[in-house]
């Protein structure tokens, strides 16, 4: 009896030393340098951008080569990153890590975002292209660069429902101290959360949180829940960086022109054929 | 006596002037506020009809007369039996009146048409350069599509029909989201969920000539109680009315009370047309959201095109009626 004793009490500390583990990863908000709105509130508005691979692959990755290298050469490769998932890998029900492994199969041809479809949230955050915060206090609208996508964030409806399920889905947001906390809800199920085959089902719920630490740092953390999917809650974090140069606009990154090369190019009039995946056309479909 | 009657009314216009101000509200850092949701759906036509010819402005009882005509005709439309397997007056370009949210009454402005210049009401004409590139592009959307770049940008979902810029009240989804920071604005139209983020303080450097934007380079400033946002370094195929690359727009946009926003434009391109022309409309503020007009996502028509003009190649058929009856 002590000794189950023991063992439950090593690992309710066990639990709470990974509780203030995790924490620890968040930077305390430096109140002297960061900016405050006249609300009170911490003042986000400015254009941000994550400098990590995680689009690729949330989980760590060595570099790796893509379809395209016979024509874009070293320019066409995947660089390598380290997991922003706490605890480095994601939690999947036995079923669904067998889902994402065949996704990560034909993982070109059917990312949603290489087809310039919306990436939802979280992955709009940490796609590799800017995106812009205009905080005011009934809405936060938040404008990305990639696609021109974009989402509001409502600060004045707790305990509304979206009135149908988007890509983008229903954010509502609230202040926890300095901290902007937003639940997102009713994503459809057609996004992915990166380029390796990581997904959800249409019962996804992610709750973000986002702390200025510093004039010109956010830290960003979201919890990624889905019970079809995952054996658990779990969790990913990354600084977001303010971009500081002079000039920094968000420009226009509309990616459908470039998305209908691989949607729409077996009807094309030319169309010669489908091509392997290092770019070429076999030789059997000539 | 007269002293006393002037000052009278310097006081009623005080007052007037002060009720008027007091309509508007205002940010915390004492500009207008603009933020919301504006409704732009409007019957006013976009060019003065013929019958109207010099006329301007309506009276009350002709606006209730013309608004009356316009739902009469769409009621005419939308139960009138076709008999022509080839008929499309009730089924368009895909839509019948049932998908149609075009607004039921006229711009508040009271005027015969959208378009307030040139005096006439009606576009300027096309110089030979602007007919000749609408030309090409009309023959290039008239042929049975070799890819999705034959194909116009509405339909490629690239950008929206009524979302310009400038926004001009079109066949739906006539909704645009606006919201206000000290030094940006942003503008949301529904169609095609696509954003502009406009800095509000003059901008930074203008963009180098050959760095060309769909919705193209946007800086705002502010007039007196008027934002004006002029853009320019637009592509070659924006071309909004047939205009070209070198098109510059300037929007003006003056909240006029609580629930009016004025929405004037120019664009001035005399590469393509012979003088500028200038629109004036006032939206609602609407307490409707904006929805997610997901269209790339969606776009099951440009798929169907393409299969149909492959079938049609492989039937060896020629086909150049692919232009929308719309652009006709």
């Amino acid at each position: 009896m002590i000794f189950f004793k023991r063992i439950f009490w090593i690992l309710i500390a066990g639990a709470a030393v990974s509780a203030c583990s995790q924490e620890s990863t968040i930077p305390a908000p430096d109140s002297a340098t960061a900016e405050y709105a006249e609300s009170g509130s911490p003042d986000l508005s400015g254009i941000w951008q994550v400098m990590n691979t995680a689009s690729w692959n949330l989980e760590g990755h060595a570099a790796s080569k893509m379809p395209v290298t016979t024509i874009l050469g070293a320019l066409g490769g995947i660089p390598a990153g380290m997991s922003v998932v706490d605890g480095g890998v994601i939690p999947y029900l036995p079923d669904a890590l067998e889902q994402r492994d065949r996704n990560r199969a034909d993982w070109n041809n059917l990312d949603p975002v290489a087809k310039c479809y919306i990436p939802g949230i979280p992955r709009s955050t940490y796609m590799p292209w800017p995106f812009q915060i205009l905080q005011t206090d009934s809405e936060i609208f938040i404008a990305y660069e990639f696609g021109s996508n974009s989402r509001s964030i409502f600060m004045n409806r707790p305990g509304t429902q979206a009135p149908l399920p988007s890509w983008m889905g229903y954010s509502l947001g609230r202040w926890e101290g300095d901290t902007l906390v937003v639940d997102v809800t009713s994503q459809v199920p057609d996004t992915w959360l990166d380029a390796s085959g990581n997904y959800h089902g249409p019962n996804l719920t992610v709750e973000e949180r986002y702390t200025l630490i510093d004039d010109n740092h956010i830290q960003y953390e979201a919890t990624i829940d889905d019970p079809d999917v995952y054996s658990r809650p779990w969790k990913i974090n990354m600084p977001l960086y303010r971009r500081i140069e002079e000039g920094a606009r968000l420009l226009e990154y509309k990616c459908v022109e470039f998305g209908e090369d691989l949607v729409y190019d077996h009807l094309r009039r030319d169309y010669e054929g489908p091509r392997a995946l290092d770019g070429t056309i076999p030789e059997e479909t000539q | 006596m007269k002293r006393s009657t002037s000052l009278l009314i310097n006081l009623l216009i005080i007052i007037w002037a002060g009720n008027s101000l007091a309509q508007v509200p205002l940010t915390k850092w004492g500009k207008p506020s603009l933020q919301g949701n504006w409704d732009f759906r409007t019957v006013t036509p976009f060019q003065r009809p013929a019958a109207f010819a010099d006329q301007e402005f309506l009276t009350p009882d002709e606006v209730e007369e013309f608004e009356a005509a316009v739902l009469a005709g769409r009621e005419a439309r939308a139960t009138a039996e076709f008999d022509g397997e080839y008929d499309q007056q009730d089924l368009d370009v895909g839509y019948n009146q049932f998908y149609l949210d075009q607004g039921t009454t006229m711009t508040t402005t009271m005027r015969t048409s959208q378009l307030i210049y040139p005096e006439s009401g009606r576009m300027p004409a096309m110089t030979e350069r602007g007919r000749e590139t609408a030309q090409y592009f009309r023959a290039l959307q008239s042929r049975s599509p070799h890819g999705p770049e034959d194909r116009n940008l509405y339909d490629r979902c690239i950008l929206g029909f009524n979302a310009g810029p400038p926004m001009r009240s079109g066949a739906y989804n006539n909704i645009m989201k606006l919201v206000q920071t000290e030094d940006h604005i942003a503008i949301l139209v529904e169609m095609v969920n696509d954003h502009r983020i406009i800095p509000t303080d003059g901008g930074g450097d203008d963009l180098p000539e050959d760095m060309r934007l769909w919705k193209g380079d946007s800086k705002g400033y502010w007039e007196g109680d008027t934002l004006v946002i002029t853009t320019k370094n637009f592509t070659h195929l924006s071309r909004f009315s047939g205009t070209g690359q070198n098109m510059i727009l300037t929007e003006r946009f003056t909240r006029l009370d609580e629930n009016r926003l004025e929405y004037e434009w120019t664009v001035e391109d005399l590469e393509m047309f012979e003088d500028k022309f200038t629109a004036v409309v006032e939206m609602q503020l609407t307490q409707d959201d904006i929805y997610e007009y997901a269209c790339h996502e969606a776009n099951y028509a440009m798929p169907l095109m393409l299969s149909g003009a492959r079938k049609q190649e492989s039937e060896g058929v020629e086909d150049d009626t692919w232009l929308p009856s719309w652009s006709r």
